[in-house]
C-alpha cells in the first residue's frame, strides 16, 4: 500500500513538473515556425527553377551553419540540394544584408532578397 | 472535410485489420479500447504502405488505392466472420481488483485522471508552440522525407539520395509514407499532419497500454502503469517533436502486448488461436518498417521465443504443442513488411551509416575504453531518464518492485519470459551500436540515448505491471457469439 501510494504520489510530483514546463498560453501568439519562414524565405526561388533535380549550395564562408543548409534542402524539396557548388545552379544562402564576394566561378543569376542567391556555376555545364 | 474523410480511410483500414484477426471481440470496455487504440497504429502503417506501394507500382491515384484496400479489408472481414463461429478473446474475471481497497482505487482513479490532463495540457501546448516539431531531425529527416514522397511525383526515389547528408536516406519510412497519404487527400503538405500523428500515437500508447493491462491484470494495474507513462514528461514532450521514437515505441507496445494476451489466452485455454500472433507479427513488421531500431527488435523477438519455447519444450504443460504453427502465424505476420523494408533497402536506399567497414567496425568493438564509456553512459542514464521531478521513473519502478512486487514473485510463463529477453536483446544491441558507431561516440550518445531508452519505455512498464501483479482467472474459457 506504501509503496503504490509513493508511486502516486511522485508520479503527480512529475505531471506537476510537466505542466510547469509546458509553454504558457501567452507563448502561442509567437509559435516557432522556424520552417514556416524558412519556407517563405525561399519561395520565390521555388517558383523559377525546374521541379525536380540536383542543385549546388553555398554560404558565406565563416557562417557554415548546418541547420540552414537542412532548412533550405526542406524549402526546396523535391529538388536535391547538394552541399557543393559543383553544379550547374547553386543555391546562395547568404543572412548578411549585402552577398558577400562570390567565388569567380559563380555568377549571380538573380538576388530574391533576404539573402537568398540563384547563381550560376560556369565551370559546370 | 478531405481531412475527415482520410482519418476515417486510416482508421476504418486499421478497425477492419484488427477485427480480422480478433474477431468475435466480446463487449467489454477494456476489448474495445484495446481494439480502437490498436487501430488507431495499424490504420497508419496501412496508409503508409498503401502509399508506398502505390509510388512503387506509379499508381497516381492514391485515394482509390486506399479506398480499395479498406473494401478489400471489409470484404476479408465478412468472409472470415462466415467462416468462423467462435471469438477468439477471453474474458478474464473482474475479481482482480477487489484485494486492493476501495480508498486506494479512488484515489488512482482521481491521480490517473489528473495525470492525463496534465499530460494532454503539456502535449497540445507544446504542440502549439511548436508547430512544426522540437527538433532537427522533424525537418531533416522525417518531414523532408514525407515532402519528397508527396510532391516529387514519379521522382519520389529522389528522396534517397545520397548527396542530401545526415537525412538518413536509409530509414525505413512508415512515418512520412502516412503522412504523405494524408497529404494527398488535403492536397498541401499541411504541418498540422506530422502533429497529430505524433499526438495521436503518444496517447495511443497510454491507451493501449491500460486497456491490455486492464485485460489481463484488472484496472490497478492499468492505472498504475498509465500513470507512471503520463508522468514520463520526456515521453509525453517527444511525442510533439514529430520523430519516430514514440511511433517505434508503440509498435514495440503493440506486439509485446499482443503476444502478452495471446500467450496467457493459451495458457488460461489450452490452446489459441493464431490471430493475435498474426497481429503481433504484423506491429513488429510495422517496427521495423517505422526505425532501424525496430529490424533489431524483431529479430530480438524471433530469436527470443525461439529460445524460450524451445528450452520450455522440457516442459511439456507448459508449451502450447502448437507452438510451431503459432510461430508461423507471427512470421506470417511480419513477412510482407519485412520483405518491403529488405527490397527498400538493397533496391532504393544508400548504405546505411552505421555499418560500413567491418573491419573499422571490428577493431572500435574491440577497444576497451569505448566500452566503458558506453557503460557509464547508459548507467547515468538510467540513473536520469525522463526528466521526472525527483526520481526518475526507471528508480521508482525498481523501488516499487522491492517494496511490493517480491510478494508476489512466482515462475514465468514462458511467452512473457521471452517478451523480457526479446526486450533485452534489443536494448545489448543498442549497446553494441554504441560500440561500432563510426561517429564521435560522446556526440552520439548524448543525441540518441534517451530516445532508445524512450522506445523500450512504454513496453518495459507493460511488462513490470504484467509480471509483478496477480493473474486474474479467466471468466469463461470458450465465449460464443
Amino acid at each position: 500500500m506504501i509503496g503504490t501510494l509513493i508511486l502516486v504520489v511522485c508520479c503527480l510530483l512529475s505531471t506537476e513538473r510537466l505542466i510547469i514546463h509546458a509553454p504558457r498560453p501567452g507563448r502561442l501568439r509567437t509559435p516557432d515556425l522556424i520552417t514556416l519562414r524558412s519556407d517563405q524565405r525561399f519561395a520565390q526561388l521555388k517558383a523559377v527553377l525546374p521541379t525536380t533535380g540536383v542543385l549546388g549550395y553555398v554560404e558565406a564562408p565563416g557562417t557554415v551553419n548546418a541547420a540552414h543548409y537542412y532548412l533550405a534542402q526542406y524549402a526546396l524539396a523535391p529538388l536535391v540540394v547538394d552541399y557543393s557548388p559543383q553544379h550547374a545552379l547553386v543555391v546562395g544562402n547568404f543572412f548578411a544584408d549585402s552577398p558577400p564576394d562570390l567565388s569567380p566561378n559563380l555568377l549571380l543569376i538573380k538576388d530574391f532578397g533576404d539573402g537568398v542567391l540563384l547563381l550560376a556555376n560556369k565551370d559546370v555545364r | 472535410m478531405a481531412v475527415a474523410l482520410a482519418a476515417f480511410l486510416c482508421f476504418a483500414s486499421g478497425f477492419a485489420l484488427v477485427s480480422l484477426f480478433s474477431s468475435g471481440t466480446v463487449p467489454d470496455a477494456s476489448a474495445v479500447l484495446f481494439n480502437l487504440t490498436l487501430s488507431a497504429g495499424f490504420g497508419l502503417g496501412i496508409f503508409s504502405l498503401a502509399f508506398f506501394l502505390a509510388r512503387i507500382f506509379a499508381i497516381s491515384n492514391i485515394i482509390a488505392v486506399d479506398a480499395a484496400v479498406l473494401v478489400c479489408l471489409i470484404a476479408a472481414l465478412l468472409l472470415a466472420r462466415n467462416a468462423s463461429a467462435s471469438t477468439n478473446l477471453l474474458m478474464f474475471s473482474p475479481g482482480a481488483d477487489e484485494q486492493w481497497p476501495r480508498w486506494l482505487r479512488r484515489i488512482l482513479v482521481a491521480a490517473t485522471s489528473l495525470a492525463l490532463c496534465g499530460a494532454l495540457y503539456a502535449a497540445i501546448m507544446q504542440a502549439l508552440a511548436h508547430p512544426q516539431g522540437g527538433g532537427w531531425d522533424a525537418f531533416a529527416i522525417w518531414n523532408l522525407h514525407a515532402r519528397f514522397l508527396f510532391l516529387a511525383g514519379s521522382h519520389w526515389r529522389d528522396g534517397f539520395s545520397s548527396l542530401i547528408p545526415w537525412s538518413h536516406p536509409d530509414y525505413p519510412l512508415l512515418v512520412p509514407a502516412a503522412i504523405a497519404n494524408f497529404w494527398t487527400f488535403i492536397g498541401h503538405d499541411d504541418p498540422h499532419v506530422p502533429a497529430a500523428v505524433g499526438l495521436l500515437l503518444t496517447f495511443a500508447a497510454v491507451g493501449l497500454l491500460f486497456s491490455s493491462l486492464s485485460m489481463l491484470r484488472g484496472r490497478v494495474a492499468a492505472m498504475l502503469a498509465s500513470l507512471t507513462l503520463l508522468a514520463t514528461p520526456f515521453f509525453i514532450e517527444q511525442g510533439t517533436w514529430q520523430y519516430a521514437d514514440i511511433p517505434l515505441a508503440f509498435f514495440f507496445l503493440a506486439t509485446i502486448a499482443l503476444l502478452a494476451v495471446s500467450d496467457e489466452q493459451s495458457l488460461a485455454r489450452g490452446s489459441s488461436s493464431s490471430g493475435f500472433l498474426a497481429l503481433a507479427g504484423i506491429t513488429a513488421g510495422f517496427a521495423g518498417w517505422t526505425k532501424n531500431e525496430g529490424v533489431l527488435f524483431v529479430c530480438g523477438i524471433i530469436l527470443a521465443r525461439q529460445i524460450v519455447f524451445l528450452r520450455a519444450g522440457r516442459k511439456r504443460s507448459e508449451i502450447n504443442p502448437s507452438f510451431h504453427r503459432h510461430s508461423s502465424a507471427f512470421l506470417l505476420g511480419c513477412a510482407p513488411v519485412i520483405l518491403l523494408i529488405i527490397y527498400c533497402k538493397h533496391r532504393l536506399a544508400p548504405p546505411g551509416d552505421l555499418f560500413t567497414s567491418p573491419a573499422s567496425m571490428l577493431h572500435r568493438l574491440l577497444e576497451p575504453f569505448r566500452f566503458e564509456i558506453v557503460v557509464k553512459a547508459f548507467l547515468r542514464r538510467f540513473f536520469s531518464f525522463g526528466g521526472w521531478l525527483g526520481i526518475p521513473g526507471t528508480v521508482l519502478l525498481l523501488a516499487f518492485y522491492f517494496i511490493v512486487g517480491r510478494g508476489q514473485r512466482r515462475g514465468l510463463p514462458a511467452g512473457h519470459r521471452a517478451s523480457i529477453l526479446a526486450l533485452f536483446l534489443t536494448f545489448i544491441g543498442y549497446f553494441c551500436v554504441y560500440l561500432i558507431t563510426p561517429y564521435d561516440l560522446f556526440w552520439h550518445l548524448r543525441f540518441s540515448l534517451d530516445r532508445l531508452f524512450l522506445q523500450l519505455w512504454p513496453s518495459t512498464v507493460f511488462l513490470f505491471f504484467l509480471l509483478i501483479t496477480p493473474q486474474k482467472l479467466p471468466l469463461s474459457s470458450n465465449v460464443s457469439r
